[in-house]
């Protein structure tokens, strides 16, 4: 298996390449791609050479729009083989290794709190992951679901919350403020990490914490949206878009170079 | 004294337990109403979830059970289960053809005095529009457990329209058989009086004022709305000097429509009963009927306003 770092720089490679072909949700796709990368190599039950093994963890791509991420991560790891560039823009069913279509926002955690709770009416120990973005978290339909999953104590559902802080238009802060969002999740009875998402190993250190424990759980994970390409990185522009070929050599050119250190959590105050 | 017929919630509710008893894979879900599960409740208390006044969460939800190989059936009042979890309906249940059975409470305008908020004369169009759907609007409680039973164990989505309050009881043929078909309830060689859920009581009312009229009505009650069986209606109709559909119920999509589609222009004459967007009096379930004109004084007045003996057929 390889290691998360790899698989993520592999994965975003794939990415840029894409985005030369055609538009795509960039930020988003960057922001989660090492998370993608620990989840599918240490923090789900996943054989990637049997993508329908029934007993395997679950992952719903709640903030759909980052499907090309998702696509990536999945081709690396071989369940995916077509040309990403013929796949859907959201996750979709017909897709291998799509585990829910989404899309519109806010789904995604009442999906997964289905899944929870049948696999624990069926007497089967698996783990559901949802991973949403944070500006999806203003849409009411995920504090439905949140209320739901502690009043079932769905100790095998988990939430992964991509905070780059960034939506479509800006600042989530400016547009709807989300904080305190970790005293929001507690207060809905969710036990909640937090740690910087381009940190693998604290990735995998803060998703075995929420392992055990009684209740769901979420990993408020801090990245910067367009993460790898420095000029989208932080910059709401590239949102969705499209890059011309000098754009994709500067990507690809910095994808290549040593590793940086990850930059410190965008505002964000790990706890 | 005669005893009050059953309601659609109360008859549904034993059913549903025994349907729990008989699969272990349903999974029964409400949204803060819990009539229609007492018996799973009693005795299945883990098949049943309340996800609370939550309609969107419930249909996710309901998806995810459906997903992970559950069989769910999830019930709600009509107008917040259709209105306010449409996109969930949508997109996590019919797109992916899931086997879902939703049960709305209260559909058309059961609900009366409750006002507009609680009115849903828009649930059978809306839902007829979601790929997949099935949808039925059965006539009184033993047609409800007549669909129920049909539906069971389901293959993809369904909508079941059910009544606030206790219908009148019709008789046994209303709820006979499987009903994906018309029901001939009484025949007659004049009119077709084609009708669903409680216009079904309202045509045989009008069919019983029209034999005093000289007007000899049949009367067929159409449960399954969609898909429409368009053969059956077709069948029913032709020949007929007139046709009159009663449906509380916007046109699109609902039984008038299905059935101008089905008939087309060299079929019989055709008169269109159903509601429409004036805002309502406030007013009890029949008074509203009669204001959208879709009880028994209204279909009478619709059949003696274009048959006469002369347009009596030969």
């Amino acid at each position: 298996m390889l290691h998360p770092d790899e698989l993520a720089r592999r994965a975003r490679r794939r990415v840029v390449e894409l985005a030369a072909r055609k538009a795509v949700h960039l930020g988003a796709a960057l922001s989660m791609t090492d998370l993608l990368a620990v989840l599918y190599t240490r923090g789900l039950r996943y054989r990637p050479d049997r993508p329908d093994w029934p007993d395997r963890d679950l992952l719903i791509l709640s903030k759909g729009h980052g499907a090309y991420g998702l696509y990536a991560v999945l081709a690396e790891l071989g369940v995916i083989t077509a040309d990403l560039a013929t796949l859907p823009g959201h996750p979709s069913d017909a897709v291998p290794g799509i585990e829910a279509a989404t899309g519109a926002l806010g789904h995604g955690l009442s999906l997964g709190c289905g899944m929870a709770l049948g696999a624990r009416l069926a007497g089967r120990d698996q783990r559901v992951v949802v991973v949403t973005g944070d500006g999806e978290l203003d849409e009411g339909s995920n504090w439905e679901a949140a209320q739901f999953a502690a009043h079932h104590r769905l100790g095998n559902l988990v939430a992964v919350v991509d905070r780059n802080r960034l939506q479509q238009e800006g600042d989530t802060e400016t547009i709807s403020a989300l904080e305190p969002l970790a005293d929001k999740w507690r207060a809905f009875g969710w036990r909640v990490a937090e740690a910087d998402g381009h940190d693998t190993a604290a990735v995998t250190d803060a998703l075995a914490g929420l392992r055990a424990g009684d209740g769901p759980a979420v990993l408020l994970a801090h990245t910067v949206k367009g993460r790898g390409v420095p000029f989208a990185e932080g910059d709401p522009a590239w949102h969705m878009g499209q890059l011309d070929a000098a754009q994709r050599q500067t990507a690809l050119d910095a994808l290549d170079a040593p590793a940086a250190p990850a930059p410190a959590a965008a505002g964000g105050a790990l706890s | 004294m005669i005893a009050a017929p059953p309601t659609m919630r109360a008859a549904l509710a034993a059913a549903l337990a025994e349907a729990v008893d008989a699969d272990p894979a349903l999974i029964t879900l409400g949204a803060d109403g819990q009539a229609l599960f007492q018996g799973v409740m009693a005795r299945h208390p883990r098949r049943y979830v309340d996800v609370g006044i939550a309609e969107a969460n419930l249909v996710g939800v309901a998806a995810g059970l459906a997903r992970s190989g559950m069989r769910p059936v999830a019930a709600a009042m009509a107008p917040f289960l259709v209105r306010r979890a449409y996109e969930q309906l949508r997109l996590d249940v019919c797109v992916p053809a899931l086997p879902v059975v939703f049960l709305g409470v209260g559909g058309g305008l059961g609900y009366g005095h409750l006002g507009p908020t609680h009115h849903a004369t828009d649930d059978i169009t809306l839902m007829s529009a979601l790929p997949h759907m099935s949808v039925h609007c059965p006539a009184d409680a033993a047609d409800a457990v007549s669909v129920l039973r049909t539906l069971l164990p389901a293959d993809g989505p369904a909508y079941v329209r059910l009544s606030a309050r206790p219908d009148p009881e019709l008789p046994a043929a209303a709820s006979d058989g499987d009903p994906r078909t018309p029901r001939l309830l009484r025949d007659g060689d004049d009119v077709l009086l084609l009708a669903t859920g409680r216009c079904v009581a309202e045509a045989l009312a009008a069919a019983d004022a029209l034999a005093g009229d000289g007007v000899d009505a049949a009367v067929a009650s159409v449960t399954t709305l969609h898909p429409f069986p368009r053969d059956a209606v077709r069948a029913l109709a032709l020949g007929r000097a007139l046709v009159v559909t009663a449906a509380e119920s916007l046109g699109p999509g609902g039984l008038g429509d299905r059935t101008a589609l089905t008939l087309g222009r060299d079929g019989p004459p055709l008169v269109r009963l159903e509601t429409d967007h004036r805002y309502p009096p406030v007013a009890s379930h029949e008074e509203l009927l009669h204001f959208y004109g879709v009880d028994s004084r209204g279909i009478r007045s619709a059949v003696l306003g274009r048959f006469t003996r002369n347009t009596r057929k030969a």
